[in-house]
């Protein structure tokens, strides 16, 4: 008998469960701000405490760090000591094509990265989840982080804020699946879309304007910056490391690396893009709220 | 009382989710501790507990994810519920049992989870680095039942758990 009462109790509490939950996900999905507020009100409120948890056990991860990544280091030293010598033959050769590049760009006033100013953030934290690509910043919408800025680190451009709570922001990385951006390549000047793949590191070039383009392994991509780009223009993203062309298939497979180490991120900067202001009485500089 | 310790463990577990273990992760893949906490619940107090603990657990750490609010609270309420249902019939002395449920329902709460948020519109999940990253979970969801199990065991009492 109380076996009996126990089941029909069950019953109703799990259909209103799923009930309920089907009904958050339907207003979230349509951009509810009820739902965002209180997402915001929960992280800004649990934020110190995430704080002082994060700092008191940060030997722990630290030498769990060490414990995991250290296999990888000694390549990884070795392939940057080769691309830094590669890089600076490269840098010497292009000096001279970078000034008059500089000097056009300011007689015709366009606007680009140098302009733009932003916010310096602290990463403190990565996904809470298995399934997103995510980065958690120390400054949201108080220090002026909102969202839709993009993100970069000093290789180049790192992800976009995607929520931004009074104290704390997110930043969607490139690599993820839900975030495309939009690029061209360096030497065969295509524009295409990176495309992010669940579990996996390389992104995918996509809607490649002409797919039989010479775009060779090495080749670097930058932000293609087409008008209202979400990103400035000629920001590093990626490098072009494979290429798959099938027989009988027009679209090859491009894969690209990012060009920052998105599990190493440190300090990030939150650009304020289209830059509000592009006269040389503007603040140009890399300011740090 | 049971349910200010219920409260207390999930805050206690969402932050150490997303303070701590974001740092702690294995092939970029963490494990997922309200689920398991969700798991060690109902199989201490039954299907309508483990319920609505998934529920308020899930929607916890919703709050701090970037898929729709309700994806994780329906999932781990689904868990919670079938462990429930399925727990007087487990041999309940085995020291294995955390670990077991811990990985097993790790995996398939895992499973739901792509299977909803791919409904909800991430349809990009099904690929196979999707499953790889369930079986890393899983078996991490496995390890930290050993240390989550305990403590879902005094905050769901002892005394009424002799009296069920």
């Amino acid at each position: 008998m109380a076996v009996y009462r126990r089941e029909s109790r069950r019953r109703p509490i799990i259909a209103l469960i799923v009930i309920t939950s089907l009904a958050l996900i339907s207003l979230d999905r349509g951009g509810n701000g009820v739902i965002a507020t209180v997402r915001h009100t929960a992280r800004d409120a649990i934020a110190p405490v995430q704080g002082v948890v994060s700092d008191a056990f940060n030997p722990v991860s630290n030498v769990f760090d060490g414990v995991t990544k250290v296999h990888g280091l000694e390549d990884e030293n070795a392939k940057l000591r080769s691309r830094v010598s590669t890089l600076e033959g490269k840098l010497s050769r292009e000096r001279g094509v970078g000034e008059e590049y500089s000097q056009i760009t300011r007689l015709l006033d366009i606007p680009d990265v140098e302009d733009v100013t932003g916010v310096v953030a602290r990463v403190i934290g990565g996904p809470a989840g298995n399934f997103e690509r995510t980065l958690t910043l120390n400054k949201g919408t108080s220090k002026g982080i909102v969202i839709g800025m993009p993100i970069v680190a000093g290789d180049g451009l790192v992800g976009k804020v995607t929520d931004a709570s009074r104290t704390r922001a997110t930043v969607t990385l490139i690599d993820s699946p839900g975030l495309g951006v939009g690029v061209r390549t360096e030497k065969s000047r295509e524009q295409a879309v990176t495309q992010g793949r669940s579990g996996e590191k390389l992104l995918r070039l996509s809607f490649i304007g002409n797919p039989r383009a010479e775009i060779a392994e090495g080749e670097l991509v930058f932000t293609a910056g087409v008008e209202g780009a979400a990103y400035p223009p000629d920001v590093p993203v990626a490098r072009v490391v494979k290429i798959d062309r099938q027989r009988g298939v027009l679209d090859p497979d491009i894969f690209v690396e990012p060009l920052v180490d998105l599990d190493k991120l440190i300090f990030v900067k939150a650009l304020r893009w289209p830059p509000r202001d592009t006269s040389p009485a503007g603040d140009s500089g890399t300011s740090g709220n | 009382m049971r349910w200010i310790r219920y409260f207390l463990l999930i805050i206690s577990l969402v932050v150490l989710q997303t303070a701590l273990f974001t740092s702690l992760r294995v092939f970029d893949t963490g494990p997922d501790l309200l689920l398991v906490a969700t798991i060690a619940v109902a199989y201490e107090r039954g299907a309508e507990t483990g319920a609505v603990f998934g529920f308020v657990g899930g929607l916890a750490i919703d709050c701090f994810l970037s898929s729709p609010l309700g994806v994780s609270a329906l999932t781990f309420a689904l868990v919670g519920y079938g462990v429930g249902v399925f727990q007087s019939g487990l041999i309940r002395s085995s020291r294995w049992m955390a670990p077991v449920l811990g990985g097993i329902g790790g995996l398939v709460g895992g499973m739901i989870w792509v299977l909803i948020a791919a409904l909800a519109g991430q349809e990009d999940l099904f690929v196979v680095g999707t499953l790889r990253t369930l079986v890393i979970a899983a078996v991490y969801d496995a390890l930290v039942a050993f240390l989550i199990f305990p403590f879902a065991r005094w905050a769901s009492g002892d005394h009424d758990f002799a009296h069920r």
